[in-house]
């Protein structure tokens, strides 16, 4: 008796799906529109709704947005990747540092070097995790301390200017035919990453690890590579993130990276993945990230101070998680 | 960083040539000479000419702390006299990415003058760059971009005076230990210019003007959430330790809970910024021989100043430097006043 082809599993459809009490998995577009709606409003006098503010928007949150990309494969194998903002730190330099060595090779040097270093990471943390059993939020969480610790003493704390203009154009500070390059990285980077999340068997292969690892391993799915290799790709989103920031600021700096771990969390869970596995949306990531970036930027648009800025986005973030996992218990 | 070399070579070269005390003492990172702060003032035809005409300004600072709201408010008030609305105050968290967003958001809304202090020279060149080509009025606090220049690309820095805060520093805590023995020295280990200079000025004016006073131990603190350990590390490898600078207020606290914790009643500490804690000990005459403090309201105060003077089209100080004071138990509600423009805290107070 053969076993299984896939252990996809099958699409409910269209009718099934909208009848279904599973209405929590679009809470994030209502509440990104509600956030937006609210802003066009209260701020349409304030710059709001320029379109440089909007696009500023998804520059900024452009490399939270690759991130969450790469947690979203992680989580939904039902592993975690906490070493990504460090991962972003001595990706960018040693992407810089590649660059300053190598001047004549400047573009294939900071590539090479910057998702050279992600996916060195990602090996790290995947082959612990994929094949000495231990738990990744233990391992990522040393990683995270590991190469921030690398990260400071690879350049002694100083940060590296990154000035070849093909990187930096290319890389976070040009523009395509009028689009900034940050935003087509985006929508590639999402695009490429929805596509392989949810119509190839890989995908559905990951998602089976995270729902239940010992029925796809029954199965036949090697969920050893499968751990592996979403850390790989998360290492490896983390790098392009590093790469995409040093190109954004023309430099690169220890403390790249450091303070997104949260806000790549947040975005991730409030877009409908699960942090326990077997269910994810990139596409979800994506507007959680938009909508978190949209938040800090109308909230200080609305000149609250400092403080209040956290106080009312800690609140919102708040009601967005409580209102969309609340469905998950039942 | 070329920069900060640059200006404690600077630095240091115009101490060993001017030993009198002032301001000749400190030059800008370009050899600027230093204009004091008391000279950047706004005229009755200044606040005329302004009123009225809907200009804004943001503040984009670095972090935030009692420094920054002190200096927010000096800025506060003096954009409140000329009719000027602040319209966006931001915090990068010491993130260079935050800061570069922080510019761009601030620049929806329209701002004419924008205070900030950009966290290195190499990152912030990039971010400010979009500021400069929109014509909005920049002025530093302490820090400069990489390659901008004054007139073109900003309208001044001001600083505290970074060496003068160091070796006041230095001043206090000899006197405190009569002159001789050792001291340790804990110093900020992050690329952050301001520390960084500052710690670096106590250093040298131990080594050169303290022939009897040696530094036996150093440390360096990034989180100041581990002075204790790191602290009490330092005293039991050198119980004998006669003063111990601590490179800021914060550290300081976790100094002293690990003197506490020794029982060391003799050893003098020194430290930077004014803090409850801390000055409460100085007063009632425990380990805290001195706080070294800037006045944080008058740098707010001559930035907006000297922001709005270049709004109107005025010349303006490349370098603008406002005094470094020294606060002991003897001090204290008048240094309160002169740095933060405020009473001191009524725990400190009461205990006089």
């Amino acid at each position: 008796m053969t076993a299984p082809q896939s252990a996809a599993p099958t699409t409910p459809s269209l009718l099934a799906r909208l009848s279904g009490a599973n209405l929590q998995q679009y809470v994030v577009y209502v509440g990104f529109l509600a956030i937006f709606l609210f802003f066009a409003v209260v701020l349409r006098d304030s710059g709001f709704l320029t379109q440089r503010n909007l696009i500023n928007i998804i520059l900024q949150t452009a490399p939270v947005t690759i991130m969450a990309i790469g947690l979203v494969f992680a989580l939904s194998a039902g592993e975690i990747d906490l070493s990504i903002g460090s991962t972003v730190a001595v990706s960018a330099l040693g992407g810089a540092m590649a660059m300053a060595a190598f001047p004549q090779a400047a573009l294939l040097a900071g590539i090479g070097a910057g998702l050279g270093m992600g996916l060195l990471v990602g090996l790290v943390n995947g082959a612990l995790v994929a094949y000495l059993r231990l738990p990744s939020f233990l391992v990522t969480l040393a990683t995270m301390g590991l190469f921030a610790g690398v990260a400071r003493s690879l350049t002694q704390l100083r940060s590296i200017p990154v000035t070849d203009p093909v990187f930096t154009g290319l890389f976070g500070s040009g523009n395509l035919f009028g689009i900034p390059s940050l935003v087509i990285w985006t929508i590639a980077a999402v695009a490429i990453g929805h596509f392989i999340f949810r119509q190839t068997k890989y995908g559905a292969h990951v998602l089976a690890t995270g729902d239940n690892a010992r029925a796809a391993m029954v199965t036949g799915i090697k969920v050893p590579r499968v751990r592996l290799s979403v850390f790989l790709i998360s290492g490896a989103m983390a790098g392009l993130a590093g790469l995409l920031y040093s190109g954004r600021l023309q430099a690169a700096k220890y403390t790249l990276g450091e303070t997104d771990l949260m806000t790549v969390i947040a975005a991730v869970i409030v877009g409908g993945t699960l942090l326990n596995g077997g269910k994810g949306s990139i596409i979800g990531a994506l507007v959680g990230s938009l909508m978190m970036g949209m938040l800090n930027n109308g909230l200080i648009l609305m000149g609250l101070s400092v403080s209040d800025q956290m106080i009312v986005r800690g609140l919102i973030i708040l009601i967005a998680v409580a209102v969309s996992l609340r469905e998950t218990s039942r | 960083m070329k920069t900060t070399t640059k200006l404690a070579t600077a630095l240091l070269a115009a101490t060993l040539l001017h030993p009198a005390a002032g301001f000749a003492q400190t030059v800008g990172p370009n050899g600027e000479s230093a204009t004091p702060s008391s000279d950047v003032v706004l005229s009755d035809e200044d606040i005329a000419a302004l009123s009225g005409q809907g200009y804004k300004a943001a503040l984009l600072w670095h972090t935030s702390s009692d420094f920054i709201n002190a200096v927010s408010a000096g800025a506060n008030d003096e954009f409140a006299r000329a009719g000027v609305d602040v319209v966006v105050t931001t915090d990068a968290g010491f993130d260079a990415a935050k800061q570069r967003s922080d510019i761009e958001t601030a620049l929806s809304a329209g701002p004419n003058v924008i205070l900030s202090l950009p966290l290195d020279p190499v990152t912030s060149a990039a971010a400010f760059r979009e500021a400069v080509e929109s014509d909005v009025e920049l002025v530093f606090l302490s820090n400069l971009p990489a390659d901008y220049v004054h007139g073109t690309d900003y309208a001044a820095i001001v600083t505290d005076d970074l060496f003068q805060m160091g070796k006041q520093a230095a001043d206090v805590l000899a006197e405190a230990i009569g002159g001789e023995g050792e001291v340790g020295y804990i110093f900020h280990d992050a690329s952050y210019y301001v520390t960084n200079q500052r710690d670096q000025a106590f250093k040298t004016t131990i080594e050169t003007d303290y022939p009897d006073i040696s530094i036996v131990a150093e440390q360096g603190i990034s989180d100041p959430a581990r002075a204790e350990e790191l602290a009490s590390a330092m005293l039991l490898q050198n119980p004998e330790l006669d003063g111990i600078y601590v490179t800021w207020a914060e550290p300081a606290d976790g100094v002293l809970a690990a003197l506490r914790g020794a029982g060391n009643t003799e050893t003098k500490i020194v430290t930077l910024d004014l803090s409850e804690p801390v000055a409460l000990d100085m007063v009632r005459g425990g380990n805290v021989a001195g706080i070294v403090a800037d006045e944080a309201y008058e740098l707010g105060r001559a930035m907006a100043a000297v922001g709005l003077k270049a709004l109107l089209d005025q010349e303006t100080p490349a370098f603008v430097v406002a005094p470094a004071l020294t606060v002991t138990a003897d001090n204290v509600a008048e240094g309160w006043q002169q740095s933060l423009r405020r009473d001191a805290p009524a725990s400190v107070l009461a205990a006089q």
